[in-house]
């Protein structure tokens, strides 16, 4: 790829930015999010046409007018956000689009199956086929993601941010993978801001920065610390410290909680948060966090136990009820509960406090007290987006998610509850995020933070309660944690 | 709607295929064409934009009930048969009602109004509590409120001398009194004010943005706390009084009575859905569509009339313009949303 140019309207997203893949390569592009590094990606795939500049494979130049022409070249994307078919097998989603026929269009699964597993093989990955998506599990999408693509004879591959929903040994599993690729001559271009990620597996790093390549080297030309400084534009921020600090009264307590969601039965958990602390919930996803935080928010019935919030009994109450009683949630997912991306910033600042004084007047809004509030929620937590009445859609993972923190912050309950909180995130949004949640609990508020970033559990929690299988299987004080016994933990009970 | 372009080869098409169709039916192109504005606009007294504004008066004010569903996310497509209810419900009060007319035109309508709610409230149980998706327990609910409002005028309430499957007449006093020296009711000024209110409900007030929100992404709505039962169960009641409302207008204004199939058959609710989606649900833009497809439609009874173009030929015309237009302004919609959602 050279001098490729980007524009949207007057922003120019991506700046005479050239790149090269070679076979056999891992060529991780690094940046924060906004830098441009997905948008370069999704010109080489064919979603985006850029202003300027050209793509060349194998030295012919290369114009797609949409991504099955840039398929048709064999090369293929695993997108950040998954795009299967639920409801349908894994070998449904693989051949989606691509499938064998015979006469009469009628699909020959059985030629499908036999090619699949054929590539699963080839590449070490084990995969049931017949499952359906949604049985399986984050990691196991992706690995149908990356099926998909092998299926369809990719050269290269481009994968955006394929770590950020995985746990340390998903992670190394997919890289096993990815150096299987490398061995077998296929290019590979990695999107990622993990720069251990980098180091442990790239062989060329390119870094951008606003739209510009600030670097493109080999990686044995380059470090951890050089890479880092080139994304930020200077120094790096100073570590996470937090002091110790005696806790007080108990604002969560939850007993023998156990909730029912996706086919899967978790719990029963029993467990409290304190004023003042951080309670992490460490634990690879599908393990029930999200059955046990939908019931604690409201959004889920338990089978049974009792949640308690500040002394009263909220198990019965709604989303609203215990909203009201004390609780903010910062959901893992904010592109659908977090946002309503479609609407403007502002009416995503206010939601849930709409019908409060300060937003309205009678039946009717006010709105210039929401645009006011959303505007306060841009300064105060740096978000950048074109203004308070800009559309969500129009901004970055980064800064959607300093919003939904934002707003959930700016709410002030006793109880906080974080999921995943800097799922996909630039380096600087992770550690703002960080900051105001340790802010906040230096402040007296009780968090309970559920995270499979086993580090974000390590470096926020005062406690960390280990989940598998829907039960606590370990709780260690801060001091006390140990990266390993935790990791164990998370995938065997039995190594208690 | 900023570039002139598109639009210019949308009407050149239009011409187009129009021309076509009438060397096809051998009709004068200039006649039909003055005919379709005469049809629509036109006429002696202007007699005929009085029949576009009646037509209006039903299609805007059932795209108005749609509008409050739909931007609800709530798919509501039952607005016929809460239209029926309405309807039928109006026109019982009105004959069997005793007392002065003003009483029992407000009463008539009120009763409307509600059996409408009732009716639009019945899908939104239905689909809360029993889990009975929205898109097909509104649509099914359509044929028992056709047959039962058959029925009731077919046998029960039958005004058997007049021959046909109707009521009796609604006493003169309860009428819809007309403009006068027009043959236009007074009933299009409760659709202006149904206008205003759901363009005011739909951006300025709580309800009206706690249903958008709703409407652009559920999940996000529940996980906030908002009182998503409740505003699906108040929306389909609100959307479903407006439907009744129409029919109500319908009986007191236009007809005087329910004859069976008067609020079926001309297709008001469907028009009203295909009004609400070709200007993406914008609230402002909803009476405009509405008044456009009634434009269409009378004039192409106009063209029919003094053209000689035969029914079929220029029901197709009617379908020909009303896809070209609504093509280009759903098109036009569609490019918006993708600029808007760009850069993620």
């Amino acid at each position: 790829m050279s001098g490729i140019t980007v524009r949207f309207g007057p922003l120019t997203a991506v700046d005479q930015v050239s790149l090269r893949f070679a076979p056999g390569q891992i060529h991780a592009v690094v940046g924060e999010n906004g830098a441009g590094k997905s948008t370069v990606m999704n010109v080489l795939f064919g979603m985006i046409s850029p202003d300027a500049g050209s793509i060349r494979i194998d030295g012919a130049e290369k114009r797609w007018r949409n991504p099955q022409d840039a398929i048709a070249a064999r090369l293929g994307m695993v997108h950040q956000h998954f795009m299967l078919q639920d409801a349908m097998s894994v070998l449904e989603n693989v051949v989606l689009c691509a499938e064998p026929t015979r006469i009469f269009g009628f699909v020959d699964f059985s030629a499908a199956r036999r090619r699949l597993e054929e590539v699963a093989r080839l590449y070490g990955i084990g995969v049931a086929v017949d499952r359906k998506v949604a049985d399986l599990s984050v990691s196991e999408r992706q690995i149908v993601e990356i099926l998909k693509v092998l299926y369809r004879d990719a050269e290269m591959l481009i994968l955006d941010e394929p770590t950020a929903v995985l746990t340390p040994q998903e992670t190394e599993n997919l890289f096993k993978i990815l150096r299987n690729f490398r061995e077998s001559g296929k290019s590979i271009a990695l999107i990622t801001h993990k720069l251990d990620e980098v180091v442990a597996i790239a062989d060329w790093v390119s870094v951008m920065r606003g739209g510009k390549l600030v670097r493109s080297c080999a990686m044995a030309e380059t470090g951890k610390d050089e890479i880092a400084r080139g994304i930020i534009g200077g120094d790096l921020p100073a570590p996470l410290t937090r002091g110790g600090q005696a806790v007080g009264a108990t604002v969560l307590k939850v007993e023998n909680l156990s909730a029912r969601g996706n086919g899967r039965m978790a719990g029963p958990v029993s467990f409290e948060v304190k004023r003042g602390e951080i309670v992490g919930i460490a634990g690879i996803s599908g393990n029930g966090q999200s059955q046990i935080i939908e019931a604690l928010v409201g959004l889920r019935k338990p089978v049974a136990g009792k949640v308690s919030l500040l002394g009263h009994d909220v198990t019965h109450a709604d989303v609203a009820g215990r909203r009201e009683a004390g609780l903010s949630y910062i959901p893992a997912d904010r592109q659908t509960v977090g946002l309503a991306l479609d609407a403007r910033v502002y009416e995503n600042a206010v939601i849930g406090r709409e019908g409060t004084s300060a937003f309205s007047k009678g039946p009717l809004l006010d709105r210039p007290a929401m645009v006011g509030f959303a505007r306060q929620l841009i300064e105060r937590f740096t978000i950048k987006v074109a203004g308070p009445a800009a559309r969500c859609s129009s901004m970055s993972g980064g800064n959607k998610q300093k919003l939904v923190v934002g707003r959930e912050l700016a709410r002030e309950t006793p109880l906080i509850i974080a999921e995943n909180p800097t799922w996909g995130v630039d380096i600087g949004a992770i550690d703002f995020i960080h900051r105001e949640l340790i802010r906040m609990r230096d402040l007296g508020h009780a968090i309970l933070l559920v995270s499979t970033e086993l580090d974000e559990i390590l470096a926020l929690s005062d406690r960390i309660l280990v989940l598998y299988e829907g039960h606590i299987a370990g709780e260690f004080a801060a001091a006390e944690a140990d990266r390993l016994t935790i990791g164990a933990l998370m995938t065997s009970e039995r190594a208690a | 709607m900023r570039q002139i372009g598109p639009w210019l080869a949308v009407f050149a098409w239009i011409f187009g295929i129009l021309l076509a169709l009438m060397l096809i039916a051998n009709a004068d192109f200039g006649e039909a064409v003055t005919g379709f504005f005469n049809g629509a606009f036109g006429g002696r007294n202007l007699a005929y934009l009085f029949t576009t504004l009646g037509r209006a008066t039903m299609i805007v004010g059932m795209a108005l009930s749609v509008m409050i569903s739909f931007r609800a996310g709530l798919f509501n497509i039952g607005g016929e048969g809460q239209l029926v209810a309405g309807g039928i419900v109006a026109a019982l009060v009105g004959v069997y009602l005793p007392g002065p007319g003003w009483l029992v035109l407000l009463a008539g309508i009120g009763a409307g109004m509600m059996a409408g709610a009732l009716w639009g409230l019945l899908a939104g149980m239905m689909y809360a509590y029993v889990g009975v998706p929205l898109l097909i327990g509104s649509l099914l609910l359509n044929y028992p409120a056709r047959y039962i409002a058959s029925y009731l005028v077919g046998h029960p309430f039958r005004d058997v001398a007049s021959g046909l499957p109707q009521t009796f007449q609604v006493a003169n006093e309860a009428w819809i009194p007309l403009f006068s020296g027009t043959r236009l009711d007074m009933g299009i000024l409760a659709i202006i004010v149904v206008a205003i209110l759901a363009i005011v409900y739909s951006n300025m007030t709580i309800g009206g943005y706690r249903a958008r929100m709703n409407g652009l992404a559920p999940n996000f709505a529940r996980a906030s706390g908002l009182p998503v039962t409740a505003l699906t169960l108040r929306t389909l009641m609100l959307s479903g009084a407006i439907a009744g409302l129409v029919g109500a207008l319908a009986v007191y204004g236009v007809h005087h009575r329910f004859t069976d199939g008067m609020l079926v058959q001309p297709l008001y609710a469907w028009t009203g859905i295909i009004a609400v989606l070709m200007v993406g649900m914008v609230p402002w833009a909803v009476p405009l569509s509405g008044l456009f497809f009634a434009a269409v439609q009378t004039g192409a009874a106009g063209m029919e009339r003094s053209a000689d173009v035969p029914k079929e030929i220029a029901l197709i015309m009617q379908a020909v313009i009303i896809l070209f237009v609504a093509g280009r302004v759903a098109g036009a919609n569609l490019a918006d949303d993708r600029e808007s959602g760009n850069g993620t």
